[in-house]
């Protein structure tokens, strides 16, 4: 299969996985989606993505942050780019971390942090800054 | 002990009685070397008169007056000077006085001698400090023996004493008449000095008490003004009820010299009566104690409006808990309702181990003290009320907010995938109908989002005042926030800061939600190729930030609601459909928040400036 990259998308908001796929698919990317935690660890274990779309809350507050964590942990994931999604941390600003780095300290697990709704042209190319700085060969 | 003025301390008045009659015992120091020095002039003159007596009479004085000393100048284990000690002390030293003037008269010739006038001395002194009936009596007993004397000389049961000179004696022997009048005129003399010096002292006496009673009383009076000022001022400066009662309970205490105060407030059904606060009480009398009304025939008498007093606790039957006062030696106790617009809510009772304390005048400070106790009651529930109803409204608002945001981001991610055709070719009128769409959703989530910020300065912790914000830090941040949106609409965007400026207060992100808002307007309500301009500079103790704009401007009429939420200007609708009417409310929120001032400046068609005076941050200490 000749793709971008491999991008797992994680939401339990139905139609943002569903327009995310849309999107990512649309621009070339394969996309596997997942709707919490645990369904991500385990399509993590099968195949690893080449980026992480992650959403912040989800059956609790703080799932994505949890599994964003857990994976800057485990040696297999630590290198795993994430872009997060939130709805509600609305004085984050996509501008830059400054105001991020505020909430999470200076540990931040994950690249970048979108406010939904996503502006979809912001977020391909952030995502194609990534892969472009971590030289992701696409296949 | 409440400090009551010194003048008015009944203590002080008998000190200053005792110093006075204390001066006296000094000067007789003095008179028993003035005796020997009399006696020995008086041999070198060549009077003949048996000098030992006098000797014998100079040591009498010495060695009485030595015991006054020894006796009286011990100190009294801190005890005030008592009236009886003040009257032993004249008592005492008026005995030796009339001794010895007694001896030195009759050694001089006795009543018709020259000396008989001294007895005149301890009679003025006595009826000086005595009260008038002890001064008579030693008037009597000193005159009785001087007539004694008289008689028996007269009768020559007693040997005629004189002085002689060259030969003559100076006082011949008394004859009987001679005698006679000479006792009547000296004893008629000493009676007047006593009722007349008596009287005299009696009078004065009286008014001094009098003046004593009047400071005393002021001195009540006065702090008990001072305590009703301090808890006006707690109720007015204080929201917590706990800690107002608190302050109540312990100023009353004080100012009535009892033993402890208690507040009881009625529950809802009226049922049950909760200690709220007491003080100086013992903890088991009031801790998790609860009175039941129908139980308790008093609490339910005062509870129906009348007050209730009793000097002696031994009606144990009309209190619940009857044993504890009487075990805490309670025995004065005073209750009285917590009235509030007719409707009693509580009771305040004062308790005191004194039996019988409470006179009728202060039973009716006590009932007025008991009206401020309700108002602060009342002032601090009615706090309290507020207090939950606007928390309880923002954090609905924040709910909703909340709530509102997740669907709506759904909504707007699938118009955007629909929109920008990757379901599919679209035509055009499609293409506007969805744009519409678009734009109503980001209303919508615009003011969502304005609402959270609302709420959630609203729920804003305290400490926003104690945090800085660095201007040039702030500058940066609206600048690259607004750059892009101000060249897209072809509108010069500026800031300047002028000097070096200090650091204003407030949080960096509630400071800069002020500013943007503002920004954001000028911008949003200013035709392409306009101006919007910010300056910061410093202005007497503030930083005074301005941010102009060449747009529409606000009408004259829409100023007074312009801070208003949800208010939005005809001018400002007609010109973006987009808008919440939230934006300058926020922004007046957190002025107020931050003690700032804003003022506006409009011309319709021309511009706005906003003008923010933002307070300089404190200087860190140290």
């Amino acid at each position: 299969m000749n793709t971008k990259g491999f991008i797992l998308v994680v939401d339990d908001d139905p139609d943002i996985v569903a327009t995310s796929r849309i999107i990512l698919e649309g621009n070339g990317f394969e996309v596997q989606t997942a709707s919490n935690g645990k369904e991500a660890l385990e399509l993590l274990s099968r195949r690893k993505p080449d980026l992480m779309l992650l959403d912040v809350m989800m059956a609790s507050d703080t799932e994505g942050f949890d599994l964003a964590f857990k994976l800057k942990e485990d040696p297999e994931f630590k290198d795993l780019p994430i872009i997060m999604l939130t709805a509600f941390l609305d004085r984050v600003r996509t501008e830059g971390p400054g105001p991020f780095e505020f909430i999470l300290g200076e540990q931040w697990p994950v690249e970048w942090l979108f406010e939904k709704p996503l502006d979809t042209k912001k977020l391909l190319a952030k995502i194609e800054a990534i892969f472009k700085a971590k030289k992701i060969v696409p296949g | 002990m409440v400090a009551v003025a010194h003048d008015a301390d009944p203590g002080a008045a008998w000190e200053k009685l005792f110093k006075l009659s204390w001066w006296p015992v000094r000067i007789r120091w003095g008179a028993a070397p003035g005796l020997l020095a009399v006696v020995w002039m008086a041999q070198a003159a060549g009077v003949v008169f048996p000098a030992w007596a006098f000797v014998l009479v100079a040591a009498f004085i010495l060695i009485g007056n030595l015991g006054i000393y020894w006796h009286f100048s011990r100190p009294d284990h801190g005890q005030p000077r008592s009236p009886q000690k003040c009257r032993q002390l004249v008592g005492w030293q008026a005995a030796i006085d009339g001794i010895a003037f007694w001896a030195l008269m009759y050694l001089t010739g006795g009543v018709t001698g020259p000396l008989v006038v001294g007895v005149l001395l301890p009679v003025a002194f006595v009826s000086m400090l005595l009260p008038v009936r002890a001064a008579l009596a030693f008037c009597t007993a000193l005159l009785a023996v001087l007539g004694i004397t008289a008689v028996a000389e007269v009768y020559g049961w007693l040997p005629h004493q004189s002085l002689c000179f060259r030969g003559v004696d100076i006082v011949p022997f008394p004859h009987p008449m001679r005698t006679l009048s000479s006792f009547g005129f000296w004893a008629g003399t000493a009676c007047l000095t006593v009722g007349l010096m008596g009287s005299a002292v009696s009078g004065l006496r009286q008014q001094i008490h009098a003046i004593v009673r009047r400071g005393q009383a002021e001195a009540v009076t006065r702090r008990r003004l001072q305590s009703i000022f301090s808890m006006l001022d707690v109720i007015g400066s204080v929201r917590d009820l706990k800690r107002v009662l608190e302050t109540a309970v312990a100023e009353v205490t004080l100012v009535m010299q009892v033993k402890g105060i208690s507040v009881k407030l009625l529950s809802e059904d009226g049922k049950l009566l909760r200690y709220a606060a007491a003080f100086g009480l013992p903890e088991s009398m009031v801790r998790e104690k609860v009175v039941e009304v129908e139980r308790s025939p008093l609490n339910k008498r005062v509870i129906q409006g009348e007050p209730f007093v009793t000097g002696q606790v031994t009606a144990t039957e009309m209190f619940q808990f009857g044993e504890t006062l009487s075990a805490a030696h309670l025995q004065s106790v005073l209750f009285v309702p917590l009235t509030l617009e007719g409707r009693v809510i509580g009771i305040l009772g004062a308790y005191c181990e004194k039996p019988d304390r409470f006179d009728p005048e202060e039973v009716n400070f006590f009932r007025l003290t008991a009206r401020l106790v309700a108002i602060a009651v009342e002032n601090a529930r009615a706090y309290e009320a507020v207090t939950v109803m606007s928390g309880e409204r923002t954090w609905f608002m924040m709910k909703v907010a909340h709530n509102l945001r997740a669907p709506l981001a759904g909504m707007l991610s699938i118009l955007e995938v629909v929109r920008d055709g990757y379901l599919g070719p679209i035509n055009d009128q499609q293409s506007e109908y969805l744009r519409r769409l678009d734009r109503r959703a980001r209303t919508m989530l615009a003011l969502v989002n304005e609402l959270m910020a609302l709420s959630r300065n609203r729920q804003r912790p305290d400490g926003e005042c104690a945090a800085t914000t660095e201007l040039a830090v702030l500058a940066r941040r609206v600048q690259r926030t607004f750059q892009d949106k101000a060249a897209e609409k072809r509108i010069s965007f500026r800031i300047s800061l002028s000097g070096a400026l200090p650091d204003v207060r407030g949080r960096l992100e509630t400071v800069e939600q002020m500013l943007e808002n503002l920004v954001s307007n000028a911008i949003k309500y200013t035709p392409a190729e306009g101006s919007v301009d910010v300056r910061f500079s410093r202005a007497n103790g503030t930083v005074r930030i301005e941010v102009s704009d060449t747009g529409i401007g606000i009408p004259a009429s829409a100023r007074p609601m312009l801070f208003t939420e949800f208010f939005r200007a005809e001018n400002a609708k007609a010109t973006e459909d987009i808008g919440t009417g939230l934006g300058l409310a926020i922004v007046k929120e957190i002025a107020d928040q931050l003690g700032a001032r804003i003022v506006v400046e409009s011309e319709e068609g021309a511009g706005t400036i906003f003008v923010v005076h933002l307070p300089i941050a404190a200087m860190p200490a140290g």
